[in-house]
């Protein structure tokens, strides 16, 4: 039954079968060498792709590398003024619309009348109505009140956008409002008024 | 030849029964895969509490490899040990035990699964009656296997019968040590591990149940079946004995790889993964000593559907334990854990290396068993190609996923900053696959369908009464001989390749089956004893303190719900991990999770760092309904946690069983139900006076949110201790949840 001179057919059968008492593959044998050869180049690490310092080291390695790449990030890139043009600008602002369905409505609601958090469109503000209070709000979030921390989950320009829709429904009056909540930030006080009326005019 | 010969029988009617088997639960835990992959993308399709993803995750994993594999296994194990040996099983009652028994714990599983009891331990789900039930079949089983190798008629053993011995003592190992927990109810327990050495052993006897439940049973019926069905000899008896016990030996220690860059200690995940490495070729062996068999066959390949099935099953196995090595180098896997590649990985495996040699065996069989002709081999031929066309679409599909999410995870943009920082940006792009993958899967279904059928119709024209025919042959004679042979006079090393030593173990079923044991222990010893005994593995957090009694509450609801089929527990230290959940997980922070709930996947976002990210109120929205919160979540919802009443005075037992494992609970000890009682009224004030629902104090909502405000938090605590303290610690509304309540 052998195919050939070279192989031989071993004395026994198990149920009819047989087997050949043929070498293991040349081939076989050198890759299962290599693999084990594989053992001391990764400890050794003479290519410096093997185990290194190990996991912890790479990864302060890498924040270290990190840092020196982008020394300084900053807080907001845009102030008041900027952030004020930017929410008269229609198609961030939409941007900013879009933005605002998919995260902010379940709590702020649709036209940003507020839920269960406060009402965006009126005169009162909890955490500062300047645009760049606006901006670190949404930021940094306000976690003891129930403000997630959105700096985290969502890019740097979506947090201006988002910031700029925002100003952008300033006084739309949506009907069945959140009672206001929070410091009434004039447009007369110091701290700067929050949306000029040319926006409301605009919007 | 010896005068005397014996006169008997072979027991056909348990194989019959298993093949049965083998295909309604095939049918079944592919069904469920079905539905849980339907699940993905189109969440509607949870039906909480008893059918959302979660639960029915584990049911298609056990329903599959348990159920499915498990019987074809055994189909094949009782059809040729009993040829293989030329005796009948010792015992046709243990047999009918061991076959009943297994169904009936398949039937347990079926129940409780969807019920929400669970170890919470990937393919140790189990609960710790069932384990036990698991274990007593078990042992049937192996007493029936072992005497009858005792009574044998054939005086060596083949190497089918090797890799049976070898699986079912592994597995018996593997099985009863994984599942040690102190109970703390009729269907509820606690693991005695924690943490990492859980992790550790739940990963030891995870790997190896693919190992020795999915891959070496199946080597063993691929040398019976293949040559029986190609009618060839074994390509090479020697590839046989080297791949078979560099297998046994090399495979115990690749569990860790399943770990890499955990909190896992560093030089477990290095042998896991060097080892892994090693057992590339061994795991070929099998692979080319199948394939080869088919020299001087091949033509008959195009002709005999059964050797497709074998040669596209045997051809799957090469890919998977190519792969499989290949994962589980450490720069790879940083890539692929936690991602459907794994999902993929696995199921080249299943489908192709276990399911297609289960359908070549079953295709083989059936008219043997039923004593018939063959209902359609048309059907057998139309069974093959949609199966095939099905892998392809699922595997295809579900590697590009996985290579998606991986690399779409680890983005950054040119200033640095993660470039999906909004996980669900991440899921969304998967939907497309997913629904290929469904449709690869329903193509798999319905080739199961045929053979369900062909089978059936098979069965239907069996004759009135089996025939049983009689078997002779002649009981184990005083003179053999062993070939290969020792040459004489030949050096030690000759000896040692002529492998006739090993012909001799081969006539001492019980010394070789003490050295596969033997195998397989010390080498898990090896890792194992480490493990547990080396301190400086897990590094102590002062500031980690035991969950508190409602917290405990919380987290039972989370493996009761199966979150972490979904959510992982565990940051690996990557910046562009810890730039997205924060702070890489540390050793000695799940020092008390029993057991621990680092998962294996992130269909959703890790939850390490989860507490104090989002406030009380955001979670019961959440988890009520979670698209309005996160439009395109693909989360089940849980509305009726806000519903369900907490059993506070059934906290205390469980708190006792946590604190009869070490767990530091002090006097929660004897007021768990008090203390979980306060705490839930404190935050369902909070989720009240933030204009949530009222009422909840004593809802299961609520400790669950304690449970998930709590994770994370000890390890900052631990940072806040070290930062200057302003001189009245302020306390955040979120974490209402008092941690480390216990201790007080």
């Amino acid at each position: 039954m052998a195919d050939n001179d070279k192989e031989r057919l071993l004395d026994h059968s198990y149920d009819g079968i047989q087997e050949y008492d043929n070498p293991l593959p040349t081939w076989w044998k050198l890759i299962f060498y290599a693999t084990i050869l594989v053992v001391p180049l990764y400890m050794w690490d003479p290519l410096g792709i093997g185990l290194g310092p190990g996991r912890e080291v790479a990864y302060q390695q890498d924040l270290a590398a990190f840092a020196a790449a982008h020394p300084q990030n900053t807080g907001p890139t845009l102030n008041d003024e900027q952030f004020v043009a930017l929410s008269k600008d229609s198609a961030k602002v939409g941007e900013g619309k879009a933005l605002f369905t998919t995260t902010c409505v379940a709590c702020h609601r649709p036209d940003g009348g507020g839920l269960i958090g406060p009402n965006l469109t009126d005169d009162f503000w909890i955490h500062g109505g300047k645009p760049t209070d606006i901006h670190k709000t949404i930021n940094e979030g306000v976690l003891a009140k129930g403000m997630p921390n959105w700096g985290k989950m969502l890019k740097p320009e979506q947090v201006d956008v988002l910031t700029a829709f925002v100003i952008s429904i300033h006084g739309s009056n949506p009907v069945n409002p959140k009672a206001p909540d929070g410091v009434q930030a004039t447009p007369d006080s110091a701290t700067a008024p929050v949306v000029p009326a040319a926006v409301k005019k605009g919007k | 030849m010896n005068a005397r010969l014996d006169s008997f029988s072979y027991d056909d009617d348990i194989v019959r029964k298993f093949l049965w088997a083998t295909m309604i639960w095939g049918l079944v835990g592919f069904l469920v895969g079905l539905i849980i992959a339907i699940q993905l993308p189109f969440p509607q399709f949870n039906f909480a509490p008893y059918l959302t993803f979660g639960r029915l995750r584990p049911l298609h994993t056990n329903a599959v490899i348990f159920a499915f594999a498990g019987n074809a296994w055994f189909t094949g194990a009782y059809y040729s040990s009993q040829r293989l040996l030329k005796t009948r099983m010792w015992s046709d009652g243990l047999s009918k035990f061991h076959f009943w028994g297994w169904q009936a714990i398949i039937v347990a599983a079926a129940l409780t699964l969807p019920l929400g009891f669970t170890q919470s331990k990937e393919y140790a789900e189990l609960e710790w009656p069932i384990d036990i039930a698991i274990a007593v079949v078990w042992v049937a089983f192996a007493i029936n296997f072992f005497v009858t190798l005792a009574k044998r008629r054939e005086r060596h053993i083949y190497v089918a019968i090797w890799f049976y011995i070898a699986s079912i003592i592994t597995v018996a190992i593997l099985h009863i040590f994984n599942n040690l927990s102190v109970p703390a109810g009729p269907l509820k327990s606690y693991s005695i591990y924690a943490g990492v050495q859980d992790a550790f052993m739940q990963w030891w006897y995870g790997h190896n149940a693919v190992a020795f439940f999915l891959t070496t049973p199946f080597l063993g019926l691929m040398y019976y079946f293949m040559p029986k069905a190609a009618d060839r000899p074994v390509f090479s008896y020697k590839l046989s004995i080297l791949h078979f016990w560099t297998l046994v030996f090399l495979y115990i220690w690749a569990g860790p790889h399943h770990l890499h860059y955990t909190a896992l200690p560093e030089w477990a995940s290095t042998l896991g993964m060097l080892f892994s490495v090693m057992l590339w070729m061994p795991s070929w062996g099998g692979m080319v000593n199948g394939l080869l068999t088919l020299r001087g066959a091949w033509h008959k390949v195009t002709e005999d559907p059964i050797l497709k099935f074998f040669v596209v099953a045997v051809t799957a196995y090469g890919m998977s334990t190519f792969e499989g090595p290949m994962l589980s180098v450490k720069s790879v896997n940083a890539l692929s854990h936690y991602t459907d590649w794994i999902i993929a990985h696995v199921h080249t495996g299943a489908l192709g290396w276990n399911g297609f040699l289960t359908f070549g065996m079953v295709y083989w069989l059936a008219p043997r068993l039923f004593q018939t002709e063959i209902y359609s081999k048309k059907l057998v031929d139309l069974h093959f190609w949609v199966a095939t066309f099905g892998i392809l679409l699922y595997v295809v599909a579900i590697y590009s996923a996985g290579a998606t999410q991986g690399l779409m995870w680890r983005a950054f943009d040119e200033t640095g900053r993660l470039q999906y920082p909004d996980f669900v940006e991440t899921v969304m792009r998967l939907m497309p696959m997913y629904w290929v993958r469904i449709a690869g899967g329903t193509l798999y279904i319905v080739g199961m369908i045929l053979g369900i059928y062909n089978i059936y119709k098979t069965w239907a024209t069996r004759p009135a009464a089996y025939a049983v025919p009689v078997v002779q042959a002649a009981p184990l004679e005083k003179a053999f001989h062993d070939d290969p042979h020792a040459p004489a006079g030949a050096g030690l090393w000759a000896r040692f390749t002529s492998a006739a030593w090993h012909r001799k173990w081969e006539r001492m079923p019980l010394f070789f089956s003490v050295v596969a044991a033997v195998a397989v222990i010390v080498a898990s010893l090896f890792e194992i004893i480490p493990t547990f005994l080396i301190k400086s593995n897990v590094p102590t957090i002062a500031s980690v303190k035991p969950y508190s009694p409602l917290e405990l509450a919380g987290r039972d609801i989370y493996q009761r719900e199966g979150c972490f089929n979904c959510h992982s527990q565990m940051i690996r230290p990557f910046r562009y991990e810890t730039e997205r959940y924060g702070e890489y997980s540390k050793p000695g922070e799940s020092v008390y999770d029993h057991p621990f709930l680092w998962g294996s996947r992130r269909i959703g976002p890790d939850l390490a760092r989860e507490g104090g990210k989002f406030p009380d109120l955001w979670h019961v929205r959440h988890m009520y309904s979670p698209r309005e919160i996160t439009q395109k979540s693909i989360m089940p919802a849980y509305p009726k946690l806000q519903e369900n009443v907490i059993d506070f005075d059934g906290i205390q037992k469980n708190v006792d069983a946590m604190a009869m494992l070490g767990v530091p609970y002090g006097d929660a000890i004897n007021r768990a139900p008090q203390m979980a009682r306060d705490q839930a009224k404190l935050i369902a004030a909070g989720i009240e006076a933030t204009g949530g629902p009222k009422g909840l104090e004593n809802k299961e909502i609520v400790a669950l949110v304690s449970y998930l405000q709590r994770l994370g938090r000890d390890l900052k605590n631990a940072t806040a201790v070290t930062a200057p303290q302003p001189a009245v610690q302020p306390v955040p509304p979120v974490a209402m949840a008092a941690p480390g309540g216990g201790n007080r």
